[in-house]
């Protein structure tokens, strides 16, 4: 939904649309004092609008003031509160999205490992598709960062992925909407593509820039709720002959991708590569760039092959437990396994 | 360079694809071989990697109208002698539809070593840009691979590390000038005792009735986008009157694993003119 269908004074919206304000997603997260300083308005008239916006978008935080006069300070049932209220990104897998807890979190980051044509960019691809559902149907209406490292980022594919996105919106259109009209708005897959912005990566150096770039960036696009980066290893597997060093610029990058996560409240998923590591006289699988590593992702969901179905399986994850769940990757996407005849769930 | 020149917004419509020149093939690949990434076929000594490999070099020179880039092929050799006299015999086919001669646009270079290739990689810059080249062919990486390394994990390591760095190399060059870059890989014998990791589409490849697996092990293969298999399957042919024929080799070609295609794989044959899909 844009910003300029709230009911507020076109100065106002002026003042939103140009410091980068343009969806009512990218409102969802921000403070009144914060909202205030980059519109340059005093704190009541931001308290207003964010108001709007809130009764706007469905959700009615009438204490949202409180919040900020305390700067900063949150009560654990607010963060409680909020988390509930919170839009996870579906996997379009309902299967994976269960154990998820329906989704794909913002304000953390996710990392996803598996060996080559396990489908992890195709995880990749479809995030960034999803994550731009409409609100209307339970989406985040965001955009997303798509930063590639490997060249396996295909057009034709998001494409692919986008048509089918838009196809299965229609049909849920059809099922339970007949008589709602707002709906009708069709999206294009093209509006899909272009609300995502691809960067290629071709050496460390500038990937640590990109990601030092992206606050900056996502400030000036306040509506991207989804970063993902595939792979974040690839680069960090040649010519370090310094491994402390490896540690440490990875540790930097992991946390100013947990800082962006958290500030502007957007999902970071980073994909990982699988190696095999050499211990007590075998050779065992992990995710690659090692054991300190593995610190620094909020979650961890790793992908494997069970006989001839591909399964995800949570590693590691603050608030759900361990578990598995196949999910298949077809033309369409990321969808439920075939056998597992549930019908597939959109939202 | 700053950090937003690295975006790339809005997206182009499509990748651009180099044909294989064969419509059967194309419809396989969606087109072709994807121009910006790494495309791998994998295949057991004389199924038709090579075959592949020329008919490709000779492929990008076409016009953009019969699928190629128009523009000269890079051939990186590892495996000795290279075959002249076949690129020789396929070139006159696509004589007619290339204004030159076609044998003066493909630029031939022996690879003797990992660290000869290395080197020649981070010299392609000036050489791609003056010869108008949009196809870089290794045939093949393994050959440089296989000999040169022991068994050991520290050996073992620093192989991976110069796999990534080949890799990164060929990826950097292939985004800068949107080129088409193809490597061939030897496969090895499966042992059944050993661990099984299963990559890609299929847990189970075959070829000439053997299980075989691609080589260089994990790490290469996180090295390249697209990877196809090709095998072979020795068949009798029964002759009329129940009379047993001789053997008869079918060969086949999948997709292992790519971002942009489902699993499918296709029967071909290697005849005078090249490769070519067949419809059963």
């Amino acid at each position: 939904m844009e910003v300029s269908s709230l009911p507020i004074s076109a100065s106002q919206r002026g003042k939103l649309i140009s410091s980068g304000y343009t969806s009512l997603s990218s409102l969802s997260s921000v403070s009144p004092s914060r909202l205030a300083q980059d519109l340059k308005i005093s704190e009541n008239e931001a308290l207003e609008i964010l108001k709007v916006a809130s009764r706007r978008s469905g959700l009615d935080i009438t204490d949202i003031g409180a919040c900020a006069i305390v700067n900063g300070a949150q009560t654990a049932w607010d963060i409680l509160h909020e988390e509930e209220s919170s839009v996870r990104i579906t996997t379009s897998c309902s299967d994976l999205d269960d154990i998820l807890g329906g989704g794909i979190n913002c304000k953390e980051v996710t990392e996803v490992g598996g060996v080559p044509g396990i489908g992890k960019t195709q995880l990749g691809i479809q995030l960034a598709i999803n994550v731009q559902i409409p609100a209307d149907y339970g989406g985040l209406e965001g955009k997303a960062v798509y930063i590639d490292t490997e060249g396996s980022f295909m057009v034709e594919r998001a494409f692919q992925i986008a048509e089918a996105c838009i196809e299965d919106m229609q049909e849920y259109n059809s099922f339970l909407r007949k008589d709602f009209q707002a709906c009708q708005n069709r999206k294009d897959p093209k509006d899909f593509l272009d609300n995502i912005f691809y960067f290629r990566i071709c050496s460390y150096t500038e990937q640590i820039a990109v990601i030092n770039y992206l606050e900056k960036f996502v400030s000036e696009h306040k509506d991207v709720k989804a970063v993902v980066i595939d792979s974040i290893t690839f680069h960090f597997r040649q010519d370090f002959e310094d491994m402390a060093l490896r540690t440490r610029l990875l540790g930097g990058m992991a946390l100013k991708l947990m800082k962006l996560a958290k500030t502007f409240n957007l999902a970071v998923i980073l994909l990982n590569q699988v190696t095999t590591k050499y211990s007590e006289g075998s050779f065992q699988l992990t995710l690659a760039l090692g054991d300190s590593w593995s610190h620094a992702c909020t979650n961890r969901v790793i992908l494997y092959w069970n006989g001839n179905e591909r399964y995800a399986h949570i590693d590691k994850s603050p608030s759900m437990r361990a578990a598995s769940a196949p999910y298949a990757v077809t033309g369409r996407g990321i969808r439920n396994c075939a056998s597992n005849s549930k019908r597939v769930k959109m939202m | 360079m700053k950090p937003e020149d690295l975006l790339r917004h809005p997206l182009p419509n499509q990748t651009p694809k180099l044909t294989l020149n064969c419509p059967l093939l194309d419809r396989l690949l969606r087109g072709g071989i994807p121009c910006g990434t790494i495309t791998e076929i994998a295949a057991e000594s004389g199924v038709g990697k090579t075959q592949f490999s020329l008919q490709l070099l000779l492929a990008a020179q076409l016009p953009a109208a019969r699928g190629g880039l128009s523009a000269s092929s890079l051939c990186l050799h590892s495996e000795f002698p290279f075959p002249f006299r076949r690129l020789h015999q396929l070139s006159l086919f696509y004589q007619s539809h290339i204004p030159n001669n076609p044998l003066d646009h493909i630029f031939i270079q022996p690879l003797h070593s990992p660290d000869h290739l290395l080197d020649l990689l981070s010299r392609l810059d000036y050489i791609v840009s003056q010869l108008n080249i949009r196809l870089i062919v290794i045939d093949s990486v393994a050959a440089l691979f296989r000999s040169e390394f022991d068994n050991t994990p520290l050996e073992l390591k620093r192989r991976s590390s110069l796999f990534f760095n080949i890799s990164s190399k060929l990826k950097y060059q292939a985004q800068k000038f949107g080129l088409a870059v193809v490597v061939t890989n030897q496969v090895v014998d499966v042992i059944e005792s050993s661990g099984n990791l299963r990559i890609g589409n299929s847990g189970f490849l075959c070829s000439s009735g053997r299980r075989v697996c691609p080589a260089l092990g994990l790490s290469w293969a996180n090295c390249v986008n697209i990877r196809l298999f090709l095998w072979r399957v020795e068949e009798r042919v029964e002759e009329e009157g129940g009379n047993i024929g001789d053997m008869k080799a079918r060969r086949f070609i999948r997709v292992i694993f790519a971002p942009h295609l489902p699993d499918c794989s296709c029967e071909f044959i290697i005849k005078r003119e090249g490769v070519f899909g067949v419809n059963r």
